[in-house]
């Protein structure tokens, strides 16, 4: 699981950036897993799916088409894209973007942790 | 088609401000391959596209903001864009850029550039959300300042949106007026005038394409070693992590090239007070821009006394000395306050620190009185400067002609202050003393946009760097050098990425970066790279000449060519740049006027 720092955020966005490298294949920051909003003059915000204990997400969804084993896992066969789920996180965790019909959100890149090796601040780490 | 284009969004939005009328054109690829991006794309288009002797202040001035198949990327230093113009400042072609997150959003929105013709009847800002875009009316947001104008922008259409806007000062054109994005400027020579001239206060934009690499294993490796050189390198990852750009403060001040009261002077002597670890106490946070480890910037707060609220992405190198040494001012909370002031109305803070030094020497030699300014200017009054900057910011009273510039204030004023008029063709002078160093002195002479230091920078060559150091003072082969790092720097421009990975990268990587990203061939050959800058320095020459630039103006203030430096390790020096003059031009195979010749242009396919 993850552990975010906000404070050492710089805002480089480079964690959104080899997010969206790693799973999507191109440089497209708005569908990366991990979000950095930064609206000059506040301080950097980090959103990811931190592994929280409650898991509202899991609760709220109708079709119980989210599980948990090591990280959120969804069975794109009975969600229905209502994002109820992203809504119900309270840590911005569970993004969505208008191109794609499903919710999504940290796989941990299969255990490779891509935004922590490369965040320059260790603004992102891995918990054990 | 489209895989051609990788790192590229491989559109240009063509907008008429007179008209109303906005068109979107393809991106040939003949284009990209002879100029890569950015201010080489830039260097075509103004060439091309504007009449001879336009006015900067003219509808047919040209406005382009562009990116290269570098932006947005993974690659180190990627969150840049530039902006291109005929300079209200000089006259002639001006390149400016601006890091943050411009540049990305802009390629992400689908749009390698925007080229703005024409004049608004009324002020209008341009709105661009992926493909809607529109032109609005801008009359609420006339006269805010460009954190206001921020704040309005994203209430009103989204948090998510990057604007680049002007201030005050743009608006009532003053010719060295920026363009600012979130706390970061498209700073010199003058763009926001241009911009205010046009009636244009502001452009918001919000994109969600991808930007797609040719090659993305390599690419993701190579950005890998280049990040952990960077991290490592005691230029990039070492000292400006900690002290951002003033990390060079001490050194230049040491070496003497740290100018004071408009260079009179080469070392401040309040330099206990103005040093690298003093301003690091005012710095609350590191910033970074889109996709840099690097974070240069620092957020610095004044928290008390009578400058307290200011607050600035900064202060930066530049500006510790254009409102520190320049005016003889030790008081860091003033400068920062100034700094902050430069951002609210959009005012390049190199170029309004110069103008403020060089008011303080018309004092100093009385060949202006307390009334011409309406209070005193004197060399060290805090302020003095903060007063001088309100009064610049919104034109009001003396602030009207001080607003033209150094250059064109001496020549108002008269009475002998163009000696000591600090500028190159119409552009105020950065802070290192070229008496110091032969190769700022010749950078400076032949920038194509004036007095600068970011077309060629043989300072760190000369003064700062551990390795391959050169000698400072001796002329030979600074030709040379100045010739090949203004052509990188181009590359660098045009590519476009940020100017400071130089510090621990190569062209070797930037020739790696290009080719993983875009997949074209021609681009992994360092030789054609490069020939790529040389192309465009020298068709940005040629523009140059076209707007009545000639030899006479490849020159120096007179106080760098007669007076010799009063003290430091320069001590008795003046600058001899005939001699290093003709052999740039021999270099850069340009007659003895200049002028490219023939067989040159031939050679760089712009004949």
């Amino acid at each position: 699981m993850m552990k975010i720092y906000p404070s050492l955020c710089t805002g480089c966005r480079i964690c959104e950036l080899i997010c969206s490298l790693t799973h999507e294949g191109s440089i497209a920051p708005k569908r990366s897993r991990i979000r950095i909003r930064s609206n000059w003059p506040e301080e950097e915000k980090i959103f990811l799916c931190i592994a929280c204990e409650p898991k509202k997400c899991i609760d709220v969804c109708p079709e119980t088409a989210l599980s948990w084993n090591g990280y959120l896992r969804m069975d794109e066969e009975k969600c229905t894209g209502c994002l109820l789920c992203a809504d119900a996180c309270p840590y911005g965790g569970i993004q969505t973007e208008v191109s794609k019909r499903f919710p999504f959100f940290c796989d941990t890149c299969a255990g490779e942790f891509e935004c922590v090796k490369w965040c320059p601040t260790k603004a992102v780490a891995k918990v054990e | 088609m489209k895989s051609e284009f990788n790192g590229y969004a491989g559109k240009i939005l063509e907008i008429d401000l007179t008209q109303g009328k906005v068109k979107q054109t393809s991106l040939g690829l003949d284009l990209a391959l002879k100029y890569i991006g950015g201010k080489g794309l830039a260097a075509r288009w103004l060439f091309d596209l504007m009449p001879p002797e336009s006015d900067p202040f003219g509808p047919e001035n040209i406005l382009i903001f562009a990116t290269g198949p570098l932006t947005g990327t993974l690659v180190p230093g990627s969150g840049r864009c530039i902006v291109s113009c005929k300079s209200p400042a000089t006259g002639y072609w001006l390149d400016a850029n601006c890091g943050g997150s411009f540049g990305p959003e802009m390629k992400m929105a689908g749009f390698d550039a925007i080229i703005l013709q024409g004049k608004a009847s009324q002020p209008v800002m341009i709105v661009i959300d992926d493909e809607n875009i529109n032109i609005r009316d801008a009359r609420d947001l006339w006269g805010k300042d460009t954190f206001a104008t921020h704040r309005w922008i994203k209430s009103h259409f989204g948090e998510e949106f990057r604007v680049a806007c002007i201030g005050e000062a743009g608006e009532k054109r003053v010719r060295y007026a920026n363009i600012i994005s979130e706390a970061r400027a498209f700073g010199r020579g003058g763009a926001g005038a241009a911009m205010g001239s046009k009636n244009l206060k502001a452009i918001a934009i919000k994109g969600r394409s991808p930007i797609t690499i040719a090659n993305p294993e390599p690419f993701m490796r190579i950005c890998r070693e280049a990040f952990n050189e960077m991290a490592i390198h005691p230029d990039s990852g070492g000292g400006r992590q900690k002290y951002g750009t003033n990390t060079i403060l001490s050194c230049m001040n040491e070496t003497g090239v740290h100018p004071v009261r408009n260079f009179q002077k080469g070392i401040f002597q309040g330099r206990s007070i103005v040093n690298e670890e003093e301003i690091r106490e005012f710095y609350v946070r590191n910033k970074a821009c889109y996709g840099c480890p690097i974070y240069c910037s620092k957020i610095s707060e004044v928290k008390e006394g009578k400058y307290r609220g200011a607050f600035v992405e900064g202060p930066e190198y530049e500006n510790i000395w254009s409102f520190g040494a320049q005016c003889e001012n030790t008081n860091i909370p003033a400068i920062i306050h100034a700094e902050y002031l430069c951002d609210l109305y959009g005012l390049d803070a190199i170029s309004a620190g110069n103008v403020i030094g060089f008011f303080m020497e018309c004092m100093e030699k009385e060949v202006l009185e307390e009334p011409d300014a309406g209070f005193p200017l004197r060399f060290g009054d805090d302020e003095g400067i903060i007063r001088a900057i309100h009064l610049i910011g919104r034109r009001e009273g003396p602030g009207l002609l001080w607003g033209e510039g150094v250059k064109r204030v001496a020549q108002v004023i008269g009475k002998d202050s163009e000696s000591f008029a600090m500028h190159v063709k119409g552009l105020e002078m950065p802070a290192y003393d070229p008496r110091g160093s032969t190769g700022i002195a010749l950078a400076y002479a032949t920038s194509d946009r004036g007095a600068c230091h970011l077309r060629s920078w043989p300072i760190g060559a000369e003064l700062l760097s551990a390795e391959e150091r050169i000698d400072p003072f001796s002329m030979e082969f600074k030709a040379e050098f100045v010739k090949s790092q203004q052509d990188l720097f181009t590359v660098i421009n045009s590519s476009v990425i940020c100017l400071f990975t130089i510090f621990s990268l190569s062209l070797r990587h930037i020739v790696q970066f290009l080719h993983s990203v875009t997949g074209i061939e021609s681009f992994s050959s360092p030789e054609e790279v490069l020939t790529i800058g040389e192309r465009t320095n020298n068709l940005v020459r040629l523009f140059n000449l076209r707007e009545g630039l000639t030899r006479k103006e490849d020159s120096l203030p007179n106080r760098f060519l007669n007076e010799p430096l009063k003290d430091g390790p320069s001590r008795g020096r003046v600058v001899d740049l005939e001699t290093m003059l003709r052999e740039y031009y021999f270099v850069r195979g340009w007659d003895e006027e200049g002028r490219p010749k023939p067989e040159t242009l031939k050679k760089l396919k712009l004949l």
